[in-house]
């Protein structure tokens, strides 16, 4: 069954003078609890195509339906919203609050979703310890490893219960271990949770572990080939 | 969880918010205290005007309040006096004459205004026989009827405010620590007597250097006062004919209140004493002053009293002192004239510490943005730090201008220099500063208002972002 639904999609920017067109005539499928990369050299358009599945961005024509939901109706509170219950984000620089633990990191999401107390600390502590961290539950991101932030970011991603989560480039800053690791635990979610994951990268090590590989060349998909995990 | 993550917030940059913080309480420390003194002029001065001075409600002839002529006495003064008995409400009265007389001594003379009162009576509604000062005899007494009480300022102009440097105010000098060089130069002044506090002052100037006159001039000028009590005074009146005539009183002590204005009018002597100088066979009454249980009653009062001393006139405090009825209504006029000035200052503190955040939290308010939080609580947050941020700040400045207004409320804060001037529009040289908690609950209403107003500027460029720009930034 399909929770994404992508169909000629087409992004431009005004940019000073010059159009960019950044993507263009982008239709593609997504399943439930796909385990998806987005390939393509720097500039050929995917964060762009990511920001508009994670209705950040709008398009400048074309549908982007999750769930039966075009995100081009919504209004941008509704879009909030929805973004919160979801989607889940996982970016390059972690972007985690730093003033805060990575238990209360993970905990904020579901403090927005309004759930009580008790909730919103056992879903982080469940998620935490998931990802190995359930030993460093009270470090605030200062005091944590760029791997261990980033898994940080994933449980927080995970948190809210979303229908997929988009990761921009993940593994970027981390080193081969921390890699790894991460993709491990990704992997595992993605069973346990069956979510649907979504990530672009330009890491072999992550393109392997992919069960689908999307190629985006110039705005447009080059390929779009499914694969065994190696 | 809000609550918590804007607290957090505020201490992210634990210098510029400190800076914030200081400023903001330094900014309510300069209000309270600026609203204590102001509070404490004000209060000694409805004092001084309520107690020294007009008490709560006059009545008077209507003529008289035009021409204040020995003939215009209060119409049927004992009845009315008999009614003002039977109301409720009223702590005290008395009966008054006042004469416009001229004051003489052998070295000046002045115009005064002389009250005949019963000093006994007049105790219970006037704090004059308070006022006498140090070294200054005592208060009118019935026993000696040709006293005089009159002020320090009507001393000075009858120049029976006098210096004289002793051999004994030498030795008591001498037992101060005053060095011995001090004392020589004193040595050349002795048994001289200055009839002036301005000749002492001067001839202090010409023998003392401005290090001495500074240390030791304030000592040497308390010890050498002389006041000349039981010094003679001729007052002059016009009798009840409009003839021309004399009486001669005895200063029996020198009073000062924080009116020179007052002071330098108002002498006083026993009523019959008076009489006899007029020649009447009864004592004119020109003033009942009374004096109520709450003030806040005098218009209420007044209406009472008007009906019944019929054609006289009926005056509150408010129609006889409107100095202090106008600081009385302006005040809370001025608290927030002052509080606005400084919040206004402190506001532009704040919105540029709370930009300048915004700014360094671009990529995580995008970030929050993206996850789903929502446009009213991203303000909200804002709105909290901004609150959190100048409440710090206005709390510890609330807590150290009340301590300081308790001890400066104790010592006083003696405005040496100017003294005279103030004296001279009717305010204390000497304040003592006052501050209400209707104040400090004012002044949170106006740190949470200018708290509120200052976030809304940063607050809506946040909400202005676009979490793909904001995302982007480094």
């Amino acid at each position: 069954m399909n929770v994404l639904v992508l169909k000629l999609v087409n992004k431009i920017y005004n940019a000073s003078e010059v159009k960019v067109h950044a993507v263009k005539d982008v239709t593609i499928d997504f399943a439930e609890a796909e385990f998806t990369c987005i390939v393509g050299p720097s500039g050929s358009g995917k964060t762009t195509l990511l920001n508009l599945i994670g209705g950040l961005d709008m398009p400048t024509s074309g549908e982007i339906i999750i769930g039966g939901t075009n995100l081009s109706k919504l209004k941008s509170s509704q879009l909030i919203d929805f973004r919160l219950n979801n989607i889940g984000f996982v970016f390059q620089s972690y972007n985690l609050i730093p003033v805060l633990t990575a238990l209360e990191n993970v905990e904020f999401i579901l403090l927005l979703q309004k759930k009580t107390k008790a909730e919103r600390q056992h879903r982080a502590i469940e998620l935490l310890t998931q990802v190995g961290l359930g030993d460093k539950l009270h470090k605030r991101p200062g005091e944590l490893s760029g791997g261990e932030q980033q898994r940080v970011a994933v449980a927080r991603a995970l948190a809210s219960r979303p229908r997929f989560i988009l990761a921009d480039e993940p593994t970027a800053n981390l080193d081969t271990k921390s890699t790894e690791n991460l993709l491990e635990i990704m992997e595992k979610l993605n069973h346990e949770e069956a979510m649907t994951f979504i990530f672009s990268t330009h890491d072999a090590r992550v393109v392997n572990k992919a069960h689908r590989v999307i190629t985006i060349e110039d705005g447009r998909v080059k390929s779009d080939v499914e694969q065994l995990p190696h | 969880m809000i609550w918590s993550v804007a607290w957090k917030n505020i201490w992210r940059n634990k210098k510029r918010s400190l800076v914030v913080i200081f400023a903001v309480t330094l900014g309510i420390i300069a209000g309270v205290l600026l609203v204590g003194i102001m509070e404490g002029w004000f209060r000694e001065r409805l004092d001084s005007a309520i107690y020294n001075e007009v008490s709560h409600i006059q009545i008077h002839n209507k003529e008289y309040v035009k021409n204040e002529e020995i003939n215009l006495t209060v119409r049927n003064p004992d009845e009315t006096a008999q009614s003002i008995d039977s109301l409720p409400g009223l702590s005290a009265w008395v009966k008054r004459t006042k004469i416009i007389a001229m004051a003489n001594t052998p070295w000046a003379n002045t115009g005064v205004l002389i009250y005949g009162i019963d000093p006994e009576k007049e105790k219970s509604i006037t704090n004059i026989y308070k006022k006498i000062v140090t070294d200054g005899g005592r208060y009118l007494t019935a026993q000696n009827p040709g006293d005089i009480l009159i002020s320090d300022k009507t001393a000075e102009i009858l120049k029976l405010k006098q210096y004289l440097i002793s051999d004994s105010i030498i030795r008591e000098l001498a037992v101060k620590k005053v060095p011995a060089t001090v004392l020589a130069k004193l040595e050349t002044l002795k048994d001289k007597r200055f009839r002036s506090p301005k000749d002492f002052r001067e001839v202090l100037k010409k023998e003392f250097s401005k290090k001495e006159l500074d240390r030791y001039g304030p000592l040497i000028t308390e010890k050498a006062l002389d006041y000349r009590i039981r010094n003679k005074i001729q007052i002059s009146i016009s009798d009840r004919e409009g003839n021309p005539i004399q009486g001669i009183f005895r200063v029996c002590g020198i009073y000062k209140t924080t009116n020179t204005g007052f002071d330098q009018t108002a002498v006083f002597v026993n009523a019959g004493e008076l009489a006899k100088l007029y020649g009447g066979d009864d004592l004119l009454t020109h003033e009942i002053a009374v004096l109520l249980d709450n003030m806040d009653q005098a218009e209420v009062m007044k209406e009472k009293l008007s009906h019944i001393s019929g054609e006289n006139t009926v005056r509150t405090w408010k129609e006889l002192a409107p100095d202090a009825a106008m600081m009385n209504d302006f005040m809370i006029i001025y608290y927030f004239i002052f509080l606005g000035i400084i919040m206004l200052a402190l506001a532009f503190g704040i919105i540029n510490t709370m930009l300048m955040t915004i700014l360094e939290r671009t990529k995580e308010l995008g970030m929050l943005m993206a996850i789903g939080m929502n446009r009213r609580r991203i303000f909200g947050m804002i709105m909290l730090e901004t609150i959190f941020l100048t409440f710090v700040g206005a709390a510890a400045g609330m807590l150290s201008g009340w301590t300081i207004i308790k001890i400066l409320g104790r010592t006083g804060i003696h405005f040496a220099g100017w003294g005279e001037g103030f004296e001279a529009i009717g305010y204390a040289a000497k304040v003592y500063p006052v501050v209400t908690p209707e104040f400090f609950v004012f002044t949170t209403i106006m740190v949470i208002t200018t708290a509120i107003i200052s976030s809304l500027w940063p607050a809506r460029k946040a909400l202005k972002l676009n979490p793909v720009d904001a995302l982007r930034t480094v």
